[in-house]
């Protein structure tokens, strides 16, 4: 698998592509995008999960390039302008808007489209081709489409290559987000403003319009397997614009916990739960602000939890009570987690 | 007027300077601040809140009750603090079924969330129950700094449940409030955005986070500030020690000091720069307090 096609996987989840034969049109990859797979956050992190995400792959070597602007560089090789990765984005953006202009129209032609891709794929396509789309140029057509696909990521499901019927959908899943009070997740007709908004969406595979829809048709597995759902600093950005007043927040929190139940959990975050048990705060006192705080006057130990161990026994009976314990896999007699 | 004073983790764990200048502020605005003895973390809004929404409504519900036994609105300086504690207060309120299923939790150990107390930020307090002519009448030297106010996120988001602000979006609360010592405002690029460093962003993916906070220090940069002016001691640790992480990742020189609200008021009102722990801050913030006492 190349670099690219790595990294690529990593934006759509579609880490198993090239095992299914499916090309990827990102077989050029140019020699100066090139990143270490060391770079790649490694699987350790959260167990069972099924994409990864990079952790800044590129900053360390070029800061002013981000991870989008490496799969547009392999796409739009023929532009002999790769040196300068400002100057692509700004050429993608034209040919994607072009692109969009003639989606509509060519809706119809996806399912061939998907038969022929890997046809289409070994054909060289030029830049102009896009402009010149017209109804009866189909070849060319199909051909912006499968352009399309590849480098637009999945924004939204009609791009997915995977085609989902009934059977994918758990309307369990979707029922838990409207038993929680979230029925506004019914009321998102994708608009998009939501991922617009999103500072996590600009530089991870967060792509939280999708995980709205995701949710409502009860794809479970491609909502909780996913690590982009755990991008999101809850900034509530998307919530504030949103035009139909979806709890999109609530959305993602809701969804994390059914993750998070399924077994999908970051060990850093399991250790924030670890420390709260064992002290009652997150972030617990240390010598060093026990000596500052002494300096300037303070007692030396906060009024919380950890001055009264009482208050500790609570907040450690709450957990049991909760199954919280049992949920993070915390082990009383080492007061850390099993394994 | 009494105020249950919420502690929370970072700040008192961390940077107690914040503590310190916040306790000296309200004893000059003859406002007591009781102890909520026990309390605990609010809890991480991004770990309990993400893993099992009954635990962290449980543990914050139990940090609601210290507060309706001392019969006192509840203050916290930290946005997260302030997010998790108002979001559960407001559901338990709201929503009787919710209630009913938290109180069994809380019967276990002895408590009862009774739903009797506010749950107000630091800064709101300052703005609607102090009022900014009392707050300049504290101020010893007017403050020359210029400053990048960082509001966060959970301080007045969502909108239409904590209703802080109008338009949580384009806020004035923090400006207001940072003039007031003398120092000034300046506007920069997405100054709304956030630090990074929520959701449990932090503790999973440094990388991203730090990413987040390289475009807020850039921006910043770019408008020229001397200073950044939060209202979250999580932030301030984002732009503190994340400053740091963002230069040892980018090959930069960010040097831009971090003061929360309470820090910024504690200069204003005379205290040292050792009483507001600045010396334990990760970025020097010596030249910014020169030039805000013009010495």
């Amino acid at each position: 698998m190349t670099i690219i096609n790595r990294l690529k996987s990593l934006f759509t989840g579609e880490n198993d592509k090239e095992e299914k034969g499916i090309n990827n049109d990102v077989s050029n990859t140019s020699d100066d995008v090139q990143v270490t797979s060391s770079q790649i956050v490694n699987d350790d992190v959260v167990s069972g999960t099924k994409t990864t995400v990079p952790r800044d792959p590129v900053v360390k070597k070029k800061p002013e390039v981000d991870k989008k602007d490496l799969t547009f560089k392999s796409d739009i090789k023929p532009l002999e302008e790769t040196a300068n990765p400002e100057k692509i984005v700004e050429k993608v953006k034209e040919i994607t808007v072009s692109v969009e202009e003639t989606l509509e129209g060519a809706k119809e032609l996806r399912i061939e489209v998907e038969k022929s891709a890997k046809v289409i794929d070994e054909t060289p396509v030029e830049e102009e081709t896009v402009e010149e789309t017209s109804e009866d140029n189909v070849e060319e057509v199909k051909e912006d489409l499968n352009k399309k696909e590849t480098k637009r990521d999945t924004m939204t499901l009609l791009t997915d290559k995977e085609l989902l019927t009934d059977s994918n959908r758990d309307p369990d899943f979707t029922a838990e987000f409207i038993d929680a009070g979230i029925e506004t997740v019914k009321h998102c007709f994708q608009c998009g403003t939501c991922s617009g908004s999103c500072p996590s969406g600009r530089r991870t595979p967060y792509k939280v319009r999708q995980i709205v829809r995701k949710c409502l048709l009860g794809l479970k597995e491609e909502v909780i397997t996913d690590d982009a759902l755990w991008m999101c600093t809850t900034c509530y950005t998307c919530q504030e614009r949103c035009l139909r007043s979806v709890k999109i927040v609530e959305i993602i929190k809701k969804a994390r916990n059914i993750a998070a139940h399924a077994g999908y959990m970051a060990k850093p975050h399991k250790m924030t739960g670890v420390f709260v048990m064992n002290t009652g705060h997150g972030v617990p006192i240390n010598d060093a602000t026990k000596a500052l705080r002494t300096k300037i006057g303070l007692p030396e130990i906060p009024p919380t939890t950890h001055a009264y161990p009482e208050a500790l026994a609570e907040v450690q009976k709450i957990c049991k009570i909760t199954g919280f314990d049992e949920l993070i896999g915390y082990d009383e007699a080492t007061g850390g987690l099993k394994e | 007027m009494e105020i249950a004073y919420f502690l929370g983790c970072i700040m008192n764990n961390r940077y107690p300077g914040v503590e310190k200048a916040t306790r000296k502020l309200f004893e000059a605005l003859d406002i007591e601040l009781k102890d909520m003895e026990g309390a605990s973390c609010c809890p991480a809004p991004g770990v309990f809140g993400s893993f099992d929404e009954e635990t962290w409504a449980t543990i914050a519900a139990r940090n609601l009750t210290l507060a309706e036994d001392i019969g006192a609105d509840i203050m916290t300086e930290c946005n997260g603090c302030f997010g998790s504690l108002f979001e559960c207060n407001h559901m338990l309120k709201e929503n009787e079924e919710k209630k009913a299923e938290i109180n069994a939790n809380l019967a276990e150990i002895g408590r009862e969330f009774k739903g009797t107390v506010e749950v107000k930020h630091f800064a709101q307090i300052l703005r609607d129950d102090v009022g900014f002519e009392k707050l300049a009448s504290l101020i010893e030297k007017p403050l020359d700094l210029n400053v990048a106010v960082h509001y966060g996120c959970h301080f007045l988001k969502p909108t239409n449940t904590i209703g802080i602000e109008e338009q949580a979006e384009n806020p004035s609360i923090l400006d207001d409030l940072v003039e007031i010592t003398g120092a000034k405002s300046i506007d920069y690029k997405d100054k709304m955005m956030c630090c990074g460093a929520g959701g449990g962003l932090r503790s999973r993916d440094l990388d991203v986070t730090t990413s987040f906070t390289k475009e807020k220090l850039d921006h910043m940069t770019e408008a020229g500030v001397d200073a950044i002016v939060n209202v979250c001691p999580f932030c301030h640790l984002q732009f503190d020690q994340g400053q740091t992480e963002v230069n040892e990742r980018y090959g930069t020189d960010f040097a831009i000091p971090v003061f929360h609200l309470a820090q910024l008021y504690g200069l204003a009102m005379g205290l040292s720069a050792e009483e507001l722990t600045f010396d334990a801050q990760k970025i020097d913030a010596t030249p910014a307090i020169k030039k805000a006492l013009g010495e």
